[in-house]
């Protein structure tokens, strides 16, 4: 076990960065997600924990010692790959068996943790199957049960879940989640899913081309984003973003937008006639007759939530609520916005204000 | 089944072509194999004698000596090209200045006739001539004598054939090579694997398919080579170099032994398939039966 500092990490392909400075500190024992949209980063970084990547600037250490010139073998890490990765000519009883055979580690105890680790993975079956006969499930198990036979100092995985069906994702999530409780080791996770990363996270890492865009626990990104582009990738649906004006009517801030909608304010420090981007999440808008009048749209029931898809001019918001609403297309429908609930962004720098 | 039909249709042309030149002249030297048959002596017919020939070959000790040469010519010169060729082929998996140019040039043996080889290689080793023993003569002061040095002839042979072949092999790696995942490699070393290990454990069994078809392909030409150790020794000195195909050769055209010629291609190819088998059963066989 392990903690882990990223420091100023810059990566780049000949003359092209991809990697911008990323500072990350991760705790021992953290289970940390690095998400963000495709193409962001988040493979490179972690390859680079693993050592399969050159640091072009920066240092990664790993338990306080500088690994940036020490090979992957070295660095006591387990890495579950995207594509699983597991050796096509062995058996899912060798696959997993191979770090202990590479650590000459004794028989007796190689056979105990191959057989131990396929019974908490339920893979007890096939260890003697090749990996083509295994399912994309059972495949991504093994490549597990490679990663956990280590007792490594750390454990990366990137985007392990992202090949199975929604049911199995759910299963395996509850599982990765139950190993890290057990084992307590270290853990990088990269994933896109802000599912994923909400429900497993310790510590969220949100990256956008290259870059850290804010770290933080999942509540903490949920409650406090830092700028519009955290507020729109955690939860989901994501959140309603709607560009206009701050105005003092009636002695009063109010928040106009470009379509000339009128929308609820907390107190705030934006300026009057700062251009902001106010955002608000469907779950927090409440329907009723009161509140700002909309024009439904679209409504799109789920069986245990609703979500309504309104417009007031050319703003459209969509609401989720937990009620079956029967509202009609067209009809009018009232958005109750609490105004501790809405977040506002300056138009520009998209930083929270 | 109309499509079937048209298949054999379509495949008829080179199924005649292959029975006519392929499987009647098999067949047909099976049959001479039961004979005994020499134009050039006194009772020039065929004379049908049993496993006669069969029995002949089991004690003949020329034979069993050139199949002794044999196996150990194939075996040094199919390990040396295996060897090499996988040590060129990692070598141009690698960028480097001028790569392409080398890998063109690497290949040009390739395409030279065996009897060219077999020509050129006689120039450069001839005693007195051959720029070959003269260096070696200048520069360590070892003589050489192909023409009576039954290990020289045989070095020389091994080596003129590793020159002419190893560029297959290395193709063929490449082209194996080239074509592997990179993620295994990449989670052996994750894995704590080190470069051996990977060698061993990675890299050799999942181009095993492509060595052994290599081996398959070099064992069989190795095990009929004529042409080139016919040019460079005839066979000499003595019968140091003396391979079953040059054996059925000098059996075949100066002495007209058709039969016992015959006789001897029948065992060869026997013993070639036997030898092919073993391969196939021992390096892939295992796992593609239990992959199934
Ligand atoms: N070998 C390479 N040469 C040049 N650019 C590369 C190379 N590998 C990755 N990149 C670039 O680096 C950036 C980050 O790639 P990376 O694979 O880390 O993205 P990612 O966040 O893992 O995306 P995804 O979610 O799709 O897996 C991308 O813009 C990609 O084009
Ligand atoms: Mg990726």
């Amino acid at each position: 076990m392990a903690n882990v500092k990223i420091d100023n990490v810059i990566k780049r392909y000949g003359s092209l960065q991809v990697m911008h400075g990323v500072n990350v500190d991760i705790e021992d024992g953290e289970f940390v997600v690095l998400v963000g949209p495709s193409g962001c980063g988040k493979s490179t970084l972690l390859r680079m924990l693993a050592g399969l990547e050159e640091i072009s600037e920066g240092t990664v250490s790993i338990g306080d010692k500088v690994v940036n010139d020490i090979l992957p073998k070295e660095r006591d890490i387990a890495m579950v790959f995207q594509s699983y990765a597991l050796y096509p000519h062995k058996t899912v009883y060798d696959n997993i068996a191979f770090p202990l055979k590479m650590a000459k580690r004794p028989a007796a105890e190689i056979e105990q943790k191959v057989t131990n680790a396929a019974e908490i993975l339920d893979l007890t079956k096939y260890l003697k199957r090749y990996p083509k006969e295994l399912s994309g499930g059972q495949r991504q198990r093994v490549a597990m049960g490679r990663a956990i036979v280590r007792d490594p100092q750390v454990f990366l995985f990137d985007e392990p879940l992202s090949n199975l069906d929604a049911k199995l994702r759910v299963t395996m999530r509850v599982e990765i989640k139950e190993l890290h409780q057990r084992l307590g080791t270290t853990i990088v996770y990269v994933t896109h899913d802000q599912i994923e990363a909400m429900t497993m996270a310790d510590k969220i890492v949100v990256m956008r081309d290259g870059r850290v865009e804010q770290i933080g626990s999942p509540l903490d990104l949920y409650d406090n984003p830092g700028n519009v582009f955290v507020a729109g990738f955690i939860g989901s649906p994501s959140m309603n973003f709607v560009h206009g004006k701050i105005e003092v009517k009636d002695g009063k801030k109010a928040f106009v937008s470009d379509g000339g909608l009128t929308l609820p304010l907390p107190e705030t420090t934006a300026a009057e006639g700062q251009s902001v981007t106010y955002g608000i999440r469907p779950e927090h808008i409440q329907i009723g007759d009161t509140g700002v009048k909309m024009q439904v749209v679209v409504v799109e029931p789920t069986g245990s939530e609703t979500q309504i898809f309104a417009k007031a001019g050319n703003d459209l918001i969509d609401a989720l609520v937990k009620d079956r609403v029967m509202a009609k297309p067209r009809s009018e429908i009232g958005f109750i916005i609490d105004p501790k609930d809405v977040h506002l962004f300056d138009r520009k720098t998209e930083k929270r204000i | 089944m109309q499509s079937n039909r048209l298949g054999w249709i379509l495949l008829a042309p080179t199924l005649t072509i292959l029975f006519f030149f392929g499987v009647l002249p098999f067949i047909y030297v099976v049959y001479v194999s039961f004979h005994s048959w020499n134009p050039f002596a006194a009772n020039p017919e065929m004379i049908f004698n049993g496993a006669d020939n069969f029995r002949r070959i089991v004690f003949d000790e020329e034979f069993l000596n050139s199949v002794g040469v044999t196996v150990m010519f194939v075996f040094f010169a199919v390990l040396s090209e295996l060897i090499l060729g996988y040590i060129l082929a990692q070598a141009f998996m690698k960028d480097f200045p001028g790569k392409s140019f080398f890998r063109t040039i690497h290949t040009l043996p390739l395409i030279m006739a065996p009897i060219i080889v077999g020509s050129v290689w006689k120039l450069m080793t001839t005693p007195s001539i051959g720029i070959i023993p003269h260096y070696l003569d200048e520069w360590f002061g070892i003589s050489m004598n192909i023409g009576t040095s039954a290990f020289a002839a045989f070095t020389t042979i091994v080596i003129m054939d590793i020159w002419h072949w190893t560029p297959l092999v290395t193709l063929t790696l490449i082209a194996a090579l080239v074509s592997l995942p990179p993620d295994p490699f990449e989670q052996a070393q994750i894995d704590g694997a080190n470069k051996r290990q990977i060698f061993w454990h990675i890299t050799l069994p999942m181009i095993a398919p492509a060595v052994v078809a290599t081996v398959f392909i070099r064992l069989m030409d190795a095990l009929r080579t004529v042409d080139e150790v016919w040019m460079l020794t005839g066979g000499g000195p003595g019968s140091s170099t003396r391979f079953v195909g040059v054996h059925i050769f000098k059996e075949v055209f100066p002495k007209t032994n058709y039969g016992y010629g015959s006789t001897i291609s029948v065992i060869v190819l026997y013993l070639t398939i036997v030898a092919c088998w073993l391969l196939y059963v021992t390096m892939l066989a295992p796992r593609n039966s239990k992959e199934g």
